[in-house]
This record gives structure tokens, sequence and C-alpha cells, in this order.
């Protein structure tokens, strides 16, 4: 069968039509449709495989630190209070409920800073988008405690806020970010930032879900270490020793 | 690479755990293209009900509750600047309503309940399930057949008891025990379905069922 002939569709995106050639072809057989879905899938497929592998060999030392910096927090009684915007919602709340309520293990308090939409609705509209966090973690934050934000382009002004609040009251401070890591890349406020390097945004959450899963891992695996080692210290003194 | 706490802790180092965390994912992500032909079929059917003035309604549990506020937002407020925006509901978001039913009417109706009210005879029903056994996903599943949904599944491990049932038009199986790498598949899967629903949106003639079979 036939498409329909004529020119191209008008408002059609460039990038789409270079990632799918064969269906904005004037004529589009049933093989060359499928056959193009497949191509394209693949070659996502093999991206975000590629991505990751590369994100594992830039990030191996610093999450196997970012991992025992928060066990020393949740096992001085610290909570994690996680934020993002949109997507980066969706994310911050499975790392809040991975914490909260997992699979496997000890369960750890976690807030997700995005769930009280009486909150956040309260606050953008009498105060401004850019507190919404912020807010939170001044109402709740505590030295001792955790704030981990995730962002793809960087850029979002309440995410920056939140962070320097938390850095502020001595919350350890996780950031992941995308492509160069916009503006986040610039604070003091975090202490460990993990930036995908890749311009697709796609891309860059789901290999932010698979960095979040694997810090859940890497800190189940220091918290049960921690409980074996029963230093008898306080959780400030394990921090310190290891970096 | 640091090794575990001194004087005491498992044998395998922290960068060993690392690397088998990473390399653990690859083979479950790389089998995503073995769907490609089902997954166009799913996104002709998708944008076939958006055309004719549909919408998406996404539910899960726990992790999974989180993809299908991912997924609704994705098709509300896409990323990339110009796409169309479709309208798409995720049913885990009213806490009121989904505790209100669970203590009420028992938690396997939280879905089913909320589909029975908000979902048109043209819409799409897509769940996410992990293990593929939860009764709340089964029976929403069945209120969204009933209604005349289209209905999709994407599923993880063996396909629990969904991956065959009748009322899923269409399931997408990870084959992963591990529930956090089926999410992680679910991520790149729902993405490049929102990405194949706009190309067929945007090619009319593809919509035609005797394209794809």
């Amino acid at each position: 069968m036939s498409m329909t002939e004529g020119s191209e569709l008008p408002g059609v995106p460039a990038c789409m039509r270079e990632l799918y050639p064969f269906l904005y072809a004037q004529e589009t057989a049933p093989d060359a449709v499928l056959a193009e879905v497949a191509r394209s899938t693949a070659e996502k497929a093999d991206e975000i495989v590629r991505l990751r592998r590369e994100v594992a060999a830039l990030y191996a030392n610093d999450l196997s630190a970012c991992a025992y910096a928060m066990a020393g927090r949740f096992a001085g009684g610290g909570r994690l209070f996680t934020f993002g915007n949109g997507g980066s919602s969706t994310d911050a709340q499975d790392v809040a409920t991975t914490f909260l309520h997992p699979p496997t293990g000890r369960p750890l308090p976690a807030l997700c800073l995005t769930c009280d939409v009486a909150v956040v609705t309260a606050l953008s509209n009498d105060v401004g988008f850019e507190v919404v966090f912020a807010r939170q973690i001044a109402a709740f934050g505590r030295r001792g405690d955790i704030a981990l934000g995730l962002s793809t382009s960087g850029g979002s002004a309440n995410v920056v806020q939140a962070f320097e609040e938390a850095a502020g009251r001595g919350l350890l401070t996780i950031g992941m970010a995308g492509y160069h890591g916009g503006r986040l890349a610039e604070l003091d406020s975090i202490d460990h930032l993990f930036v995908i390097p890749s311009s697709s945004v796609h891309r860059i959450q789901e290999a932010q879900t698979t960095v979040y899963h694997v810090l859940w891992e890497l800190t189940s695996r220091a918290m049960a270490e921690l409980e074996v080692t029963a230093a008898g210290c306080p959780a400030w003194e394990l921090e310190g020793d290891m970096s | 690479m640091r090794e575990s706490a001194v004087g005491v802790g498992p044998p395998v180092s922290v960068g060993t755990a690392i690397r088998d965390a990473f390399v653990r994912r690859e083979q479950a992500a790389g089998e995503l293209a073995a769907d490609a032909v089902r997954m166009a079929i799913i996104c002709r059917d998708m944008a076939a009900r958006f055309a004719r003035g549909g919408k998406l309604i996404v539910f899960g549990n726990g992790g999974a509750g989180t993809d299908a506020g991912h997924i609704a937002v994705e098709f509300m407020h896409p990323v990339i600047v110009g796409k169309r925006a479709l309208p798409a509901l995720a049913l885990a978001n009213d806490g009121a309503t989904v505790t209100g039913i669970g203590a009420r009417e028992g938690f396997a109706e939280v879905f089913a309940y909320q589909l029975r009210h908000f979902a048109d005879p043209e819409d799409i029903a897509l769940a996410v399930s992990p293990d593929g056994r939860e009764a709340s996903v089964g029976r929403g599943l069945e209120a969204a057949r009933e209604a005349g949904l289209l209905t999709v599944a994407l599923l993880g491990g063996d396909g629990g008891d969904l991956a065959e049932a009748a009322t899923v038009d269409h399931a997408l199986v990870v084959r992963s025990a591990d529930p956090l790498v089926v999410k992680e598949v679910h991520v790149t899967t729902y993405h490049v379905l929102w990405e194949l629903v706009h190309v067929f949106l945007e090619q009319p003639g593809l919509l035609s069922p005797a394209l794809i079979a």
C-alpha cells in the first residue's frame, strides 16, 4: 500500500525526518516501515547500553564515595529528601520510594518533595515556583540529612535554590544532571554531582535511573557493612574516613 | 577502588560491586530491539485511538506508579519542542481517592474504580507491572477491556498472569527478575513508544491496518 502522494508534511521537525527517513518518503511499503522501526529501536537500545558503560567508567569512584557518605548519614538518623521537575519529579519519587519501601533490605526514611501538591501549589502561587523545594528543605531539613535533586537540563531555578538551601543547612547534597551539567555544574553547593554525557533528554533520564538504582544498591551494601562493623563512633567520623 | 570496611565486610570489593551492578543491566536493555515490530503495532494502535480523540490512562504500583506518572507527563508536555501534547492521566496521583478506595472497596479496586469513572471507549489503558501478578493491575485491565479500551501492558520477569491474559491486547515483557532492571528497560521502552506514536500520528497513511499486519 502506498501513502498519499504529495510533498512532505509541513510542521514536521527535521529531526523526526532524519530519525525515520523511510517513514517520511512519499511511498512506504509495510516492510520498509517495519525495517525502519526495527533499525531505529535497535539503535536506541545500543545507545543507552553504551551510555551506561560510559557513566560506569566515569563515575565508579564517585558512586562509591557517595554511597558511603549516604550510609553514614542514614546511620546517624538522617533522612533523604528528593526533588526534580516533570519527568525528573517522577524519578525523584522513584528514588524516595526505592529507599523507603525497597524491594529487599532495610527501609530508610525518604521523602519526595513534589508529592505534597497543596504545599507545592501554595508556595508557587503565593511566592514563586523557584522556592518550592528550598522552602520544604528549610522546614524539614536538619544537619545529617541528604538532599538529592534530579535535572536533565541542570538549569531549573527551584533545583538550584534547593541545593543552596540544603548546603547552607549542612545536608549532604547529591545532584544528577545531563549534557554538561548546566548551572548545577557551576555550584559549590553540590557534594556529589553525576552528569550524564548525552544531549538527549530521554537517554539522560534512562541513564539517571540506572545511576540512582546503583546508588541505592551500594548504599544498602554500605549500611550492612556499617552494621557489621559496629564501630561505635558517630556517623560523621565514619563519613570522614570514607572518601 | 575503596575496599570493604577495615577488618570486616564481604570479600567482594566495592569496585567489583559497581562493575557487576552496571553489567547486570546490559542484557535486558540490549534485548529491547527484539520487540521492535510489536512496539510498532502497539504505537499504530495507540495513534489511531489518539487520532479519534482518545486519551491515555496509565497505572501501576510503587515504582511502576512513578513510571505511570512519567509516561503521562511525556505525552501531556513533550520534552521535544514542537511535538503535539496528547491527553494522558496517571491513576496513582490522587492519594485521597487511592487510599479511600483501598480502605473501603479494597486495594484491588484502586485502578478499576477510577477507570470506570474516567474512561471513554476510544481511550488507551497502559499498565506497568514488573511481576504481572498484582490484583489491582489485573482488575484495572479487566475494567478497561469492559469499557472498550485498547489495553497495553509493560511487564517483567516471566510476565506473570498478564502476559497472556485475554484482557491484554499487547504485552511487552522485560526478561529480568530484578524489578529495578525491569524499570530501567521500561523507561527506554516508553520513550520509544512515545516517539513512534508521534511518527504514526504525523503520517496518517500509516494508520491503515493493512500496512502493518
